[in-house]
């Protein structure tokens, strides 16, 4: 039922990120498309970083790459990430949304237009308020909406300014988010 | 962040109002960022909607020249990842300087200065900016405008600043520009000698002979139709030998141009047009 899920981190998402990477099979039946806020000039490093453990492969895309299940998409550097219809990765050097490049919210904005109801969207520890719209756009498309409890955030303001902006559908821990990734596999053909 | 959205058919709609009345033929830009920009535009102007935005680009050819200018995103940075500009520097640029005299470098992608300026200080440290012929393309006066007289994003300087440091220039970054009334403002003695070659959105008129082309970040606003049509356009341009750069997160792989050029540089996304 679902296509895709999309994720958004900032400060203290890293190790978060990492388990839930972790954790999926190389057999997961959607795309992952990963929004996070990292250092602008800092080009390589971290995509290996994250594959390390990962059970499913980690790109940086190209620009226009298509997005195939299965398989990870990690904003580059210096670059916003939209969805483009056709399924298609779309970068943009255009200005930095609050503060970032790439930009949560015109990640998740764009992939709900794409995607709509069959979205999933998920945000995780951060440092500020990048992602609180993008979520409430998924939301209002029709699409599921995930936020980490702030509870066990190392940095809560990004997922403090999602929950008052956005009715989401659930507040789960690290592990509740992996089991309900893992999960998904039993309720797709 | 709370926007203003428009919707495709809205688009659309103001695409064909440009077409109609100017002949510039946005179809082919990517649907996304282009939308984004609308909104943006519309927003920044106070327009209703995008039917106010039409009517308005319609009746008036002084605001399209604004629109233009608005249209096209800011190059972001002076000296955008240091390392291909430290790669241009050391091989690029005497590969280029030990053939036929004064050869000729094209900042094609639509630049609003970073990119010009980078190069020209480049050479210019490099002993070599007058040795050359520098052409820079623009789709409106304004733009031009804006880059001869060097004024530059005051915001972006300290990113700069950093990166001049990485690419490892020279000097001091602040030896190029001056402080007047909060503005940066660029040594405009830099591009002194620059070709402005204002062009529409297919490239139609281009220069020959180029030995390097810098087009890094455009074809990320096009679509595939338009990028195989402008590549085509500068391949044609670059003589046999030389080289053309495009932004690191794009490629000319899927391309119709791919066959004309050989991978150079693979992480600076390098090409060398091939001989034969």
């Amino acid at each position: 039922m679902y296509k895709a899920v999309i994720i958004g981190g900032s400060a203290g998402s890293f190790q978060v990120i990492t388990r839930i990477l972790h954790s999926l099979p190389p057999t997961f039946p959607l795309p992952v498309l990963l929004s996070l806020h990292r250092l602008k000039h800092i080009r390589s490093g971290f995509v290996e970083a994250l594959s390390i453990k990962a059970g499913i492969p980690i790109v940086e895309p190209f620009d226009k790459d298509q997005i195939k299940p299965g398989r990870a998409y990690l904003a580059p550097a210096n670059y916003h990430m939209y969805i483009e219809l056709g399924n298609k990765i779309a970068l943009s050097t255009e200005e930095s949304v609050n503060h970032s490049r790439p930009s949560i919210d015109l990640s998740f904005t764009t992939a709900a237009q794409v995607y709509r109801e069959k979205l999933i969207g998920i945000i995780l520890s951060g440092a500020n308020r990048d992602g609180a719209y993008g979520l409430k756009k998924i939301k209002d498309l029709g699409g599921l909406t995930i936020v980490q409890d702030p509870i066990e955030c190392q940095v809560k303001t990004m997922t403090e300014a999602s929950l008052k902006l956005t009715k989401v559908d659930y507040v789960l821990s690290t592990q509740e988010i992996i089991k309900f990734l893992q999960n998904i596999k039993t309720t797709t053909p | 962040m709370i926007r203003y959205e428009i919707g495709i058919v809205e688009t659309r709609n103001v695409i064909k109002t440009i077409l109609d009345t100017y002949g510039y033929d946005f179809r082919d830009y990517a649907l996304t960022s282009f939308k984004r920009r609308l909104e943006q535009i519309i927003m920044n102007n106070g327009f209703k909607d995008a039917d106010g935005l039409a009517s308005r680009l319609a009746s008036s050819k002084e605001y399209f020249e604004q629109f233009l200018h608005e249209i096209t995103p800011e190059t972001t940075e002076m000296f955008r990842d240091p390392s291909l500009w430290r790669n241009i520097r050391d091989e690029i640029i005497p590969d280029i300087m030990k053939g036929s005299p004064k050869p000729k470098l094209w900042v094609a992608a639509f630049d609003s200065g970073e990119e010009l300026f980078s190069l020209a200080i480049m050479l210019k440290e490099a002993g070599v900016l007058t040795e050359v012929q520098l052409y820079a393309s623009a789709m409106s006066e304004k733009a031009i405008d804006k880059i001869k007289n060097g004024k530059i994003d005051a915001k972006e300087i300290e990113v700069n600043e950093a990166n001049y440091v990485r690419y490892s220039g020279k000097r001091k970054f602040s030896d190029y520009y001056v402080i007047d009334n909060g503005q940066i403002v660029l040594d405009s003695n830099l591009i002194r000698d620059v070709n402005f070659i204002k062009l529409n959105t297919v490239y139609d008129s281009i220069p020959g002979g180029i030995k390097l082309i810098l087009f890094r970040n455009q074809m990320i606003y096009y679509n595939q139709l338009l990028m195989d049509k402008v590549l085509l356009q500068l391949s044609n341009s670059v003589v046999p030998g030389g080289y053309l750069i495009i932004g690191v997160k794009e490629t000319l792989e899927n391309t119709n141009s791919i066959n004309k050029f050989t991978v150079h540089n693979d992480s600076e996304k390098i090409y060398k047009k091939k001989t034969t």
